[in-house]
C-alpha cells in the first residue's frame, strides 16, 4: 500500500543491535524467522536458590575507549555493540547537519545497575567500592550522556526510563524533536542489560516462569529476562521506514500490576492509530507486548478484540529474545523495522510466535503468527505496556511499499 | 526552537512550602535544607506510606501546581537526575548481604515510581514521560515537555523536576547542590500566561558550580524581570527568554 502523506517528517535511517539472537540485524533476522529458541541459557547466579532461563548477549563486548573510563559498564558496551554496526552512516549525518543539530534520547531501566552491584558486593568485603566504578555508569541520564560524549554531539542528550515502555518513547521523542525543529538527526533507542536487581525483583513479584516464556499458552507462567540494545538513526527527510503513530496512556491503577480489563492498553493502540491517522484494518501485523505473565496476556488480547475487528496476524518476539524490559520497545521497534526492510514484491515475512501451541481458551482469540507465514506489505503496530501503567503504542511503515 | 507558556508553577523543599515563601527565598535566596519530607495528605495513606520522600515531594509540587480539574487532564514529564536511586542502592546492599528484596519496595524504586503514582493518585490516563540527564537533567525535561506539547498541542503538560541528596555510598562520586526539592510547571502551547522560549546555544567549554539546582534558578529568573537565563553546561547554555 502507499502512504499518501506521511505526517512525520523524518524517518528511521539505519538500525544497530545486539540481543540474545546475535550480534547484527542479518544473523538476528535470520533466527527470528527460523523462531530459534536454542540460545536462552539457565544462571543460577542471579536469584538466590534459583535457576532462571535467560536471554543474554554471550561473548566479548566492544571496550569503552579509555577517555569515557567513567561510563564503561555493561549496558554502555551494549550499548556500543549497537552503535558500532551504523557509525559510518551516523558520522556521514554528523558531518552532514553539524554535530550541534544532532539530539540523543536513549531509554533503560537498568543503566549500570549490574557493574554498581559489583562495586557494592566489593564494598561488603572491603570496605570500599570497586576502584574502577563511577556513578557516571549507573545514573540513568549516564546512557544518552554515553553516547553523547562518545559520539561529541552537542545536541539535547537524555534518557527515557518508563520501565517496559523506554526505548518506544525515546522514537516518540527523537521524532518529536524532528518535527519541532529541534534536531535534523536523533540517535535514539534502549538498551538493558542483565543484573541481579531485575531480576529478584521480578522474582519477588512472581512475574518470573521456570521454563521459558511461553506467551498466550494455557500453560504459560510468567517472563524470560532478556538485554541488548537497539539503536536507531532518526533523521528529516528521508523515504526509508517512518514513525507514522505514536499512541500513549497512563492507567492509573496499580505500580506493578496492569489494569485486567486492558483499557490503558485499548486507549494507547487506539491514539496510535488517530495519530496515524489510520483505520484498524490498514494493520498488516501487530507485534505484542506479549510478556507470557497471566496478566499482561489476558488483558492485551482482550484490548486486541476490541479495537480491531479484523484481527492482524500477531506474534510475541518476548520467547526469542526474552523480555528486555526497557529496551524491549526499541527491539521490537527494530524487529518490525527488519520486517519493512524484508518486504520483497509486496509481500512481508512474519515473524513467528513462539510457544508450546497449547492456546488458552480463557484469552480472546488472536491471530498468531505461524512459521513461513507471510502477509502482503502494510503499515505495522507494536505495542509495549510498562510497570506503574506506562503505555506506549507505535505505527510503522514502510514510504516505499 | 517551540516557545511554552507558563500557566501556573509550584515548588517545595524543606521549609519553604508555598508561593509566598518562594517568592521570598527567590528574592534573597538562602540556604536550602538538605533533608526533609511533605506530608502529601492528599495521598492515599496506603500510597503514602510506600512513597519514598522524592516522590512525595515531586507529587506535592505536581499537585500544588494544578487545580483539581486539571490534574487528569494533563501529561506529565518527571525529570529527576538521581530518581529514586536510594532505593535502589538500598536493594541492592540487600542483595549484596544475600537477603530477598520485597515486591513493593521494588515497584517503588523505578524511575517512573512517581509517574505511576501521580497516574493513580490524580486519575490520570495521560500519556506520561520520566526523564534523566546527568547535569542537564531540568533542561532536558523542559525538552522533553515541549515534545509531549508538539504531540497534543491542545493538551498541557505538567512538568515536575527534583532530586534528593544522593546517599553516602555514592554522594562522593557526584559535585552538585545537596538539597530536596521538586519544581512543577503547568506548561500550555498557546494559552494565557508568561510565555517562555527555550534555546541550546554552543561555544566554549564553561566551568561551572551551581549554587542552587537548575530549576530554583529558573524559579529565580521567572519570578525577576530579567530577560535572559543562561545556565551553562560543558560546551553548551540552556538559555531561557520571555516571549512577547
Amino acid at each position: 500500500m502507499t502512504i499518501a502523506s506521511p505526517r512525520t517528517a523524518s524517518s528511521l535511517a539505519a538500525l544497530g543491535m545486539v540481543n540474545a539472537l546475535g550480534r547484527d540485524t542479518g544473523e538476528i533476522w535470520r533466527r527470528l524467522l527460523a523462531a530459534d529458541q536454542s540460545h536462552f541459557r539457565l544462571r543460577d547466579d542471579l536469584v538466590p536458590e534459583r535457576r532462571l532461563w535467560i536471554g543474554e548477549v554471550e561473548g566479548e563486548l566492544p571496550r569503552i575507549p579509555a577517555r569515557l573510563r567513567r561510563y564503561a559498564c555493561r549496558n554502555n558496551a551494549l550499548t556500543l555493540a549497537a552503535l558500532e554496526q551504523i557509525e559510518s552512516v551516523i558520522a556521514e549525518a554528523i558531518a552532514a547537519v553539524g554535530r550541534d543539530r544532532v539530539g540523543v534520547v536513549m531509554g533503560t531501566s537498568t543503566s549500570g545497575v549490574s557493574d554498581a552491584e559489583a562495586a557494592i558486593r566489593h564494598r561488603e568485603r572491603t570496605g570500599r567500592l570497586a576502584e574502577e566504578f563511577d556513578y557516571d555508569q549507573l545514573e540513568f541520564g549516564g546512557a544518552a550522556g554515553f553516547i553523547a560524549h562518545l559520539l561529541e554531539i552537542e545536541g539535547p542528550a537524555y534518557t527515557i526510563s518508563t520501565a517496559c515502555s523506554s526505548g518506544a518513547r525515546s522514537l516518540a521523542s527523537a521524532r518529536e524533536l524532528i518535527d519541532l525543529g529541534i534536531c535534523d538527526a536523533v540517535i535514539a533507542g534502549a538498551t538493558d542489560s542483565i543484573c541481579g536487581l531485575t531480576a529478584n525483583g521480578f522474582s519477588a513479584l512472581q512475574v518470573v516462569a521456570d521454563g521459558i516464556t511461553n506467551p498466550c499458552s494455557a500453560n504459560r507462567a510468567g517472563l524470560t529476562l532478556g538485554e541488548g540494545s537497539a539503536i536507531f538513526l532518526v533523521m528529516r527527510g528521508g523515504r526509508g521506514v517512518q514513525l507514522l503513530g505514536v499512541g500513549e496512556s497512563s492507567e492509573a491503577h496499580h505500580m506493578s500490576a496492569p489494569d485486567p480489563a486492558g483499557q490503558g492498553a485499548e486507549q494507547a493502540m487506539s491514539a496510535a492509530l488517530r495519530d496515524a491517522d489510520m483505520a484498524a484494518s490498514a494493520i498488516a501485523y501487530l507485534n505484542l507486548h506479549g510478556t507470557g505473565t497471566s496478566l499482561n496476556d489476558v488483558m492485551e488480547c482482550a484490548a486486541i478484540g476490541r479495537v480491531f475487528s479484523a484481527l492482524p496476524p500477531c506474534s510475541s518476539t518476548k520467547s526469542l529474545v526474552g523480555h528486555t524490559l526497557g529496551a524491549a520497545g526499541a527491539m521490537e521497534a527494530g524487529f518490525c523495522w527488519l520486517m519493512l526492510q524484508a518486504i520483497c514484491a509486496g509481500v512481508m515475512p512474519l515473524i513467528p510466535h513462539a510457544y508450546d501451541g497449547v492456546r488458552d481458551p480463557e484469552l480472546v482469540p488472536v491471530s498468531l503468527v505461524t512459521p513461513g507465514q507471510q502477509c502482503p506489505a502494510g503499515p505495522v503496530m507494536t505495542n509495549s505496556f510498562g510497570f506503574g501503567g506506562n503505555n506506549c503504542t507505535l505505527v510503522l511503515a514502510s514510504a516505499s511499499a | 526552537m517551540r516557545a511554552a507558556r507558563v500557566r501556573s508553577w509550584a515548588a517545595w523543599s524543606p521549609g519553604i512550602e508555598d508561593r509566598d515563601a518562594w517568592r521570598a527565598w527567590c528574592e534573597e535566596p538562602k540556604e536550602l535544607a538538605r533533608e526533609g519530607r511533605p506530608a502529601a495528605n492528599f495521598l492515599p495513606p496506603l500510597l503514602r506510606r510506600r512513597c519514598s520522600g522524592l516522590a512525595r515531594i515531586m507529587l506535592s509540587a505536581a499537585f500544588d501546581c494544578c487545580e483539581p480539574e486539571v490534574r487528569a487532564q494533563v501529561a506529565t514529564v518527571f525529570a529527576s537526575r538521581h530518581g529514586n536511586i536510594n532505593e535502589s542502592i538500598e536493594l541492592l546492599e540487600r542483595l549484596a548481604r544475600g537477603q530477598a528484596l520485597s515486591p513493593t519496595r521494588f515497584s517503588h524504586s523505578v524511575h517512573n515510581a512517581q509517574a505511576g503514582l501521580y497516574s493513580i493518585a490524580a486519575d490520570n490516563r495521560q500519556a506520561s514521560s520520566s526523564i534523566a540527564a546527568q547535569e542537564d537533567t531540568f533542561g532536558s525535561g523542559w525538552i522533553e515537555a515541549l515534545t509531549l506539547l508538539a504531540r497534543d498541542p491542545r493538551r498541557p503538560v505538567l512538568l515536575v523536576v527534583g532530586d534528593v541528596p544522593l546517599a553516602a555510598t555514592f554522594a562522593a562520586l557526584v559535585d552538585e547542590p545537596e538539597t530536596s526539592y521538586a519544581l512543577a510547571l503547568l506548561l500550555e502551547a498557546d494559552a494565557p500566561g508568561v510565555g517562555v522560549r527555550i534555546a541550546l546555544e554552543h561555544g566554549a567549554p564553561q566551568a561551572r558550580r551551581p549554587r542552587w539546582p537548575d530549576a530554583l534558578e529558573f524559579l529565580r529568573w521567572f519570578l525577576s524581570d530579567a530577560p535572559r537565563l543562561s545556565l551553562a553546561c560543558g560546551r553548551r547554555r540552556w538559555v531561557w527568554e520571555r516571549t512577547a
